[in-house]
């Protein structure tokens, strides 16, 4: 079975993805910060007698062996942070065959249910929302009246939903106060953008993730509406920045893809954050380029922007930038695009 | 809490602009000198304008934490904990901390209202992925002007603070109270003095809901 992340995806010029995560909590448990140990078994327990095994494989965090870690990590389930896996026997992890679907319990709430589509799809809702109807149906959810579904974290009380979108903006990126403006112009929709990056690190690439805020006052459709409202606005501006950066700089960006590509394709050692500029400029570039020289699809370049975000060899940057990851990621990123000329 | 920009850790001032957080230095980048100045030099400016000192107010009371004791009976979380980490510990935590959750709510969202789904019900959504025209090429220059938002750096204006639910209500409630009561929200406490009012009135439908709701709290094992 192909890997989510492998698929087609509409406007993946610009989109790389788009996530819908529902959060759901089990009454008559404490929430994770205060459940002790014997009650987070009884919990886990509770849940796996729920979880469809015709849908889902996986199971307890600590039977979960490390390549198959890695492969969740690669797959976007497991964050790149190692203390995802911090006290494994109190989590667990469940996921459909091509990793689109995923349930994790005990990662900051009971129930993370979250559904994940190759670019712009907003389908990955009704994805969710039906996992998390099987779910709601054979447990009893936490729920209030005044609060809606009710969270450990009071941020995500209500809906208990965020929509996701991961985008990479080089054009934005690049234009003087562009990602200022894109983040007023983001705030007007009450959403929000952020930069990928994790706990401490430094942000170093033009990948963002516009995400929802709102979960109460706000129906589960507003929140939809509102998305695919915004992110159709930031689809046109990049494209229309790429479209003025390609004409006004043509054989400046010309140069640069050229550049770029080559790097990419041979170099021997690379890092991460060169490796993502470079895929930047390949994406600003790529539907300009008029030459014919450099044959790479979109597909294959979301595939290593988003192999690279989510290098799940480099669980901290820490050995990130060692030689020996340097070289592994070179090899890696040379073996696709070789098998993409 | 880190900059939503570069994704620093934010360690000593947070500076929150049109909802987003920055660290000084983002804030700098981005032109928002204005919001870095002291609060206490705002206060001692006549010429400042309003907005600036309203919301340099506001980012002080953020940084506000109460230092009260407030415990919660059930899972024992305290306030101060609570207000550290944005975490509670339990659904009776959602009484305990009441005040201090819809303040918290508040700071994200204009309105704390529930308008989303019931459980096991499917949300009335028919929003399909929005189509956007590939072919936006050679068109007129100047298009950069799509993400220029003219509006000025403005503050949040998020104060418009409504009032807080009134779900709490002290001592045992009345069975008008109960009839209304939203019942994830009571506690243990309520909920067993209300079976009881419940079943003094004859009210066995209500006395009946109220132990369920009970019953799911203490085996915690749903219908599986
Ligand atoms: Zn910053
Ligand atoms: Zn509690």
């Amino acid at each position: 079975m192909s890997e989510w992340y492998t698929n087609d995806g509409k406007d993946s010029d610009v989109v790389l993805s788009t996530k819908a995560c529902i959060v759901r909590n089990i009454k008559g448990y404490n929430f994770m910060p205060r459940l002790d140990d014997k009650e987070c078994q009884s919990l886990l327990e509770t849940i796996d007698k729920a979880i469809d095994k015709d849908v889902y494989v996986g199971g307890n965090a600590s039977n979960i062996d490390k390549n198959t870690i890695l492969k969740l990590t690669r797959l976007q389930i497991l964050g790149r942070e190692a203390s995802q896996m911090a006290n494994p026997e109190r989590k667990a992890f469940y996921y459909n065959d091509d990793v689109s679907l995923s349930v994790a319990v005990g990662a900051g709430e009971h129930l993370t249910v979250k559904a994940m589509a190759a670019g712009h799809d907003i389908s990955v809702y009704k994805k969710a929302e039906e996992a998390v109807l099987d779910l709601e149906s054979k447990l009893d959810i936490a729920f209030s009246e005044n609060y809606g579904f009710l969270t450990s974290n009071v941020r995500l009380a209500g809906t208990g939903l965020k929509v996701l979108y991961t985008v990479s903006l080089p054009a934005i990126s690049k234009t003087e106060g562009g990602i200022a403006a894109l983040s007023q112009r983001v705030g007007q929709y009450e959403w929000s953008i952020y930069p990928f990056a994790e706990r401490g690190e430094i942000a170093d690439s033009d990948v963002y993730i516009i995400a929802s805020v709102n979960t109460l006052g706000v129906t589960e459709d507003e929140v939809l509406k509102r998305g695919e409202m915004l992110i159709s606005d930031v689809i046109k501006a990049e494209r229309a920045l790429r479209d003025e950066i390609a004409s006004s700089k043509k054989d400046q960006s010309a140069d640069i893809y050229g550049r770029s590509y080559g790097t990419l394709r041979y170099a021997n050692m690379i890092s991460r954050s060169e490796a993502l500029q470079d895929l930047g400029w390949l994406r600003l570039y790529h539907d300009y380029d008029d030459t014919g020289d450099i044959n790479i699809s979109w597909n294959t370049i979301n595939k290593l922007t988003m192999d690279i975000l989510w290098e799940p060899e480099a669980p901290t940057r820490k050995n990130s930038q060692s030689v020996a990851s340097q070289k592994f990621r070179a090899q890696g990123i040379r073996k696709i695009l070789k098998g993409a000329d | 809490m880190r900059c939503e920009r570069c994704g620093k850790e934010l360690t000593n001032r947070i500076i929150k602009i049109n909802g987003v957080t920055y660290c000084e230095n983002c804030a700098r980048l981005m032109g928002y000198d204005r919001f870095l100045k002291d609060p206490s030099d705002l206060l001692g400016n006549p010429f400042s304008p309003l907005d600036q000192i309203a919301s340099s107010l506001m980012q002080m009371s953020e940084l506000d934490f109460g230092n009260s004791t407030l415990t919660c009976p059930k899972c024992g979380m305290t306030l101060r904990e609570f207000e550290n980490e944005g975490r509670v510990g339990c659904i009776e935590c959602y009484n305990t901390f009441n005040d201090n959750i819809v303040r918290e709510m508040f700071k994200q969202q204009g309105n704390s209202e529930y308008a989303g789904r019931l459980p096991a019900q499917s949300a009335d959504t028919d929003v399909k992925t929005a189509e956007i025209p590939q072919e936006i090429k050679k068109e007129a220059p100047g298009k950069q002007k799509e993400i220029e938002v003219t509006e000025k750096n403005e503050a949040p204006t998020k104060e418009e603070q409504e009032k807080a639910p009134a779900g709490k209500s002290g001592k045992g409630l009345t069975l008008e109270q109960l009839m209304k009561a939203d019942l994830g929200m009571l506690s243990d406490e309520d909920l067993e003095k209300g079976i009881k009012v419940a079943a003094d009135a004859e009210e066995y439908k209500l006395a009946s809901r109220l132990r369920d709701e009970l019953k799911g709290r203490k085996e915690g094992e749903g219908n599986v």
